[in-house]
């Protein structure tokens, strides 16, 4: 069942994303007529007028949803299945005839051979502005300045299309014929080309590593793919077409034979250091700008407009075979659409890093299966599941070895036949150490489970400290002025501040994650109940006195409860913050935890696993908060309501 | 309201001005990355501006911390060639479909170390005792990689371990400590305060028997190497000369020490544990038939990703920029 919804998520995405554009219309409408039978009788600022309302929560959760499945390209996948298999083979095409396209005005503004033209005529202009003076003798500052004026005169002949050898401008002419036939190839259309069985048989866009599938499925696909087969050759072609100009032949084998002699007299001349680093360094910027003009790379402009245009052309041929893909693209693929890179292609634009919702769920699924031995769990432990906890471990933990080692008697020893009897020192130990069986209880385990544990248990050690210090804070003088400084001290320290402390105090264990959870609640709970305890009515505290509560009545019931609202509240506010904390508590020294996940996957870019664990926190966070919204509605009703 | 219309088009216009005006500039500009701490005689021509020279672009220089920051920043089109990033961001992006392209080895090194506590009795020759203990790991490293390699060679079961994901200078700390039993650190000075408390489990010499080796590369974008192929042939050359020109002299140590922001001893004896190949060497050793980099870039695949296709990633490891 699994299987098949995970093979067919495109499916499962186009119903879902159906019912979510009906929900945001449903919600919409009858939110409207709600609004409209009520809108005479409520007055503006009243509270009351926040409560119900579901259809607006349903309004807001379709148009997130459908946000992100309409960014991620899910929507385009739902509906389009084919549409990312034949970007892709119009991103092999546009891959494969990018090199010839770079050398072009269409691809890069001008034409390689201007830039070339451009760059090289300023570093000759700096080379010879910069001449080292001292370092050459008169004849050979000649010498190299006439090598300059050589080197510019082989850019010159180069960029003159009068000198062109006709056997390049045949190669050129040829080039563009054969790209305009290409062009036409793609007019002609993809009547009676099929898919091959081994293209069929791959994978779905979405479901295998390889995100999607790079053999053409569609008969539109086989037609790019055919087509930049062929382009391949021309752009190899295209890479192996040289301007040779005859009259450049002659200055080449001049200027190397001059530059080899210069050469030589440095390696050979005994300068001082200084003028010889000069030397070398000059002759060896000639040579460099020289042996990038020897090769025949620059043509003149003429000669490449009949190719500019071929290409422009093909560009002109794809769009038209694209067809309606164009607008498919356009409408439902925002981004830059899909590029092929050596070994796969890819989505580029917003669905790189935001994953399908269908995919999200998938990942989750995975993740969540407790079959550890089939993939399931992540790094060898569960996300969420259960276990056989001995109890023994847990008596062990709480039962000090210590009391072991103080009884008196020694431990036992094998005897002379080779056997142990244990003594009853011996099995003091192993039930200190939780090696006897005391039964067994059902305990959670995983990921999950793990980042819950230290989560609550920072926050239930935080309620237990900081409540009662803070409400005696607030009633007491010695309290307040002994425990103002300290906690006012700590408070404004970031939480993560403690991080460098807790590796070398607390080890590797929980105990210095749950510590640093623990110092962000201890301050929100002390301050909040201390705001509390302190901002009781005075008129009430006096009252009860009067009617002759005592000290500890006062407490109870006159202070607790009027404190009561800004407790719940901190320990809302500290819920959060602890949450928020967690990813970085659990950067230090990572095992598990949901925190740990996200560094991990960070590492290698897994975007579904980082959407994953964003979601399982965003949703826990939200669980809780839900429960805190419970606890306070039922134990302080009166709050909000003075 | 007609002020705000007015500011609101002016704005634009110059939005839309400066957005031009910098992409008409891009192509005359080369953004390279870097890390500092790792230092290289390229950082000579660097601070010489050689580069800028010889490409005749102005060439801006970044540093980074880590090689996942770079993948991310050439993905996003700010970098267009990155020196010395680990071998290991460089595949696990390819795994990934990102379009990046190997045009060269930078820097040779010696596997990093995975340090035995000092006084557990632990060495190469009774490694099996490792299973069941604690060993910090910085994951998805060059690290993760030795660590994955020195326990194949020494047979032992990395499943029946407990690791820890720690970056070398907590893992250092945690094995003075005693709060894990091994450590594999990356980076001088973590090396170093690893290198108190414990012992390295395998000797170089080990490690050269086992074959276990790392080496950082010079990657660029898809798209970078397609439109510009004469700037990074210029780029590998002058990095060619500088590791040629490379005598290890003081004054040569003083600009490099200066340049990786490390102190002269430190940048001296780092320097002394890496090999700088020249061109020549790395098309015959490295990027031939069956060339070193596609060996080790596909096992590196295999250890991180059980589903990875070792082959695919031979196709993004291109020497042709080194001729």
């Amino acid at each position: 069942m699994l299987e098949w919804l995970s093979d067919n998520r495109a499916y499962v995405a186009a119903v879902v994303i159906i019912m979510l554009v009906a929900m945001f219309i449903g919600s919409i409408v009858i939110g409207r007529k709600q609004t409209a039978l009520t809108a005479k009788d409520e007055v503006f600022g009243d509270p009351e007028r926040t409560k119900g309302g579901w259809y607006w929560a349903v309004c807001g959760v379709s148009t997130l949803l459908l946000i992100w499945f309409y960014f991620s390209w899910g929507v385009g996948r739902a509906y389009f299945p084919q549409a990312a298999n034949e970007m892709c083979q119009v991103a092999k095409l546009e891959e494969v005839i990018s090199p010839i396209k770079a050398a072009l005005p269409l691809g890069s503004r001008y034409y390689k051979s201007t830039l070339l033209v451009g760059r090289n005529d300023v570093q000759l202009t700096t080379l010879r502005n910069d001449f080292p003076a001292n370092a050459f003798s008169a004849a050979e500052q000649a010498e190299l300045k006439d090598l300059i004026v050589q080197i510019r005169s082989l850019i010159a002949n180069s960029s003159n299309p009068t000198l062109l050898n006709q056997k390049t401008k045949d190669e050129l002419v040829n080039l563009s014929g054969q790209i305009r036939a290409l062009g036409d190839e793609l007019r002609a259309g993809s009547r009676g080309l099929t898919p091959t069985a081994e293209a069929l048989a791959q994978p779905k866009w979405g479901i295998s590593l390889t995100e999607i599938p790079l053999l053409p499925t569609t008969s539109k696909g086989v037609l790019f793919d055919n087509v930049s087969a062929k382009a391949q050759d021309l752009t190899s072609f295209f890479r192996k077409v040289r301007n040779h100009v005859p009259v450049n032949e002659r200055i080449i084998a001049d200027v190397r034979e001059r530059i080899k002699v210069l050469k030589a007299t440095n390696e050979a001349g005994s300068f001082d250091e200084k003028t010889d680093v000069a030397r070398k360094a000059y002759v060896k910027g000639v040579e460099r700008i020289f042996r990038r003009l020897d090769d025949g790379n620059i043509f003149p402009a003429a000669s490449l407009d009949g190719l500019n245009a071929a290409i422009a052309d093909l560009d002109a041929a794809k769009d038209e075979a694209r067809g309606s893909l164009r607008f498919v693209e356009a409408v439902f693929f925002p981004g830059q659409g899909v590029v092929k890179s050596r070994t796969q292609c890819t989505e580029q634009g917003s669905a790189r890093w935001l994953p399908k919702p269908t995919d999200v769920v998938a990942t989750f699924i995975q993740l969540a299966n407790p079959d550890l031995e089939n993939g399931g769990g992540y790094k060898g432990t569960t996300l969420l599941w259960w276990k056989w906890l001995p109890i023994a471990d847990v008596v062990g933990f709480f039962f000090p070895d210590w009391v072991a080692d103080v009884w008196p008697g020694e431990y036992a020893r094998h005897s002379a036949d080779g056997t142990i009897t244990p003594n009853f020192k011996d099995k003091l130990l192993s039930f200190a150490q939780g090696e006897v069986y005391l039964g067994s209880i059902p305990m959670f385990e995983g990921h999950i489970w793990d980042s819950l544990f230290r989560v609550l248990v920072a926050l239930g050690l935080g309620i237990l400290l900081g409540v009662p210090l803070g409400l005696f804070m607030g009633v007491s003088k010695f309290f307040k002025s002994f425990f103002d400084p300290l906690i006012e001290l700590y408070r404004p320290v970031p939480p993560l501040a403690w991080a460098p402390l807790i590796l070398t105090i607390f080890g590797i264990t929980d105990d210095g994650k749950i510590f640093l959870l623990f110092m962000v609640a201890f301050a929100i709970m002390v301050i909040s109940a201390r705001t509390g305890a302190s901002g009781t009515q005075l008129t009430k505290i006096r009252a009860s006195h009067s009617l002759g509560a005592t000290d500890r009545q006062i407490m109870w019931n006159v202070i607790m409860p009027n404190a009561m609202p800004e407790i719940l509240t901190g320990i809302r506010i500290a819920i959060g913050v602890c949450w928020g904390t967690l990813v970085a508590a659990e950067i230090l020294a990572g095992t598990t935890g949901i925190g740990f996940i996200e560094n991990i996957a960070r590492t290698v870019s897994n975007y579904e696993l980082i959407w994953v664990t964003i979601l399982i926190m965003g949703i826990l966070g939200l669980i809780f908060d839900l429960i805190m919204r419970w606890v306070i509605d039922r134990t302080i009703p009166w709050r909000g309501k003075g | 309201m007609t002020k705000f219309v007015k500011t609101t088009v002016l704005g634009a216009v110059t939005a839309l001005a400066l957005g031009s005006a910098s992409t008409a500039y891009a192509a005359e500009e080369v953004n390279a990355a870097f890390f500092l701490e790792w230092a290289t005689p390229n950082q000579i021509s660097k601070v010489d501006k050689a580069y800028d020279k010889a490409m005749g672009v102005k060439v801006n220089w970044t540093d980074f911390k880590t090689g996942v920051a770079m993948t991310e920043a050439m993905l996003s089109g700010d970098i267009d060639i990155s020196y010395s990033q680990g071998l290991a961001p460089f595949v696990t992006a390819i795994q990934q479909g990102a379009p990046l392209k190997m045009i060269g080895i930078a820097v040779v090194y010696e596997a990093n170390d995975c340090f035995v506590k000092n006084g557990s009795g632990i060495d190469s020759s009774n490694a099996s005792e490792l299973e069941g203990k604690t060993v910090a790991v910085p994951l998805n490293t060059m690290a993760d990689f030795a660590f994955r390699k020195y326990m194949a060679a020494l047979k032992v079961d990395v499943s029946k371990m407990k690791i820890v994901d720690q970056v070398p200078a907590d893992g250092a700390k945690s094995l003075a400590d005693g709060a894990v039993d091994m450590a594999c650190i990356f980076g001088g000075a973590s090396s170093k305060a690893a290198a108190e408390v414990g012992t390295p489990i395998m000797n170089k010499q080990q490690k050269v028997d086992a074959g276990i080796g790392s080496f950082d590369v010079i990657s660029t974008t898809e798209k970078f190497a397609t439109e510009n192929p004469e700037l990074l042939k210029s780029f590998l050359e002058v990095t060619n000369d500088a590791n040629l020109a490379w005598k290890a002299t003081p004054e040569q140590l003083a600009k490099v020490s200066k340049d990786a922001g490390m102190d002269l001893p430190t940048t001296t004896k780092q320097m002394a544990d890496f090999i700088f190949p020249t061109n020549k060497e790395q098309l015959e050793k490295y990027f031939g038939e069956n060339g070193i980099a596609a060996a080790a870039a596909s096992s590196l695949g295999v250890v991180f990703s059980n589903a990875s296709d070792g082959k695919s990633i031979a196709k993004t490891i291109d020497g042709s920029f080194l001729k």
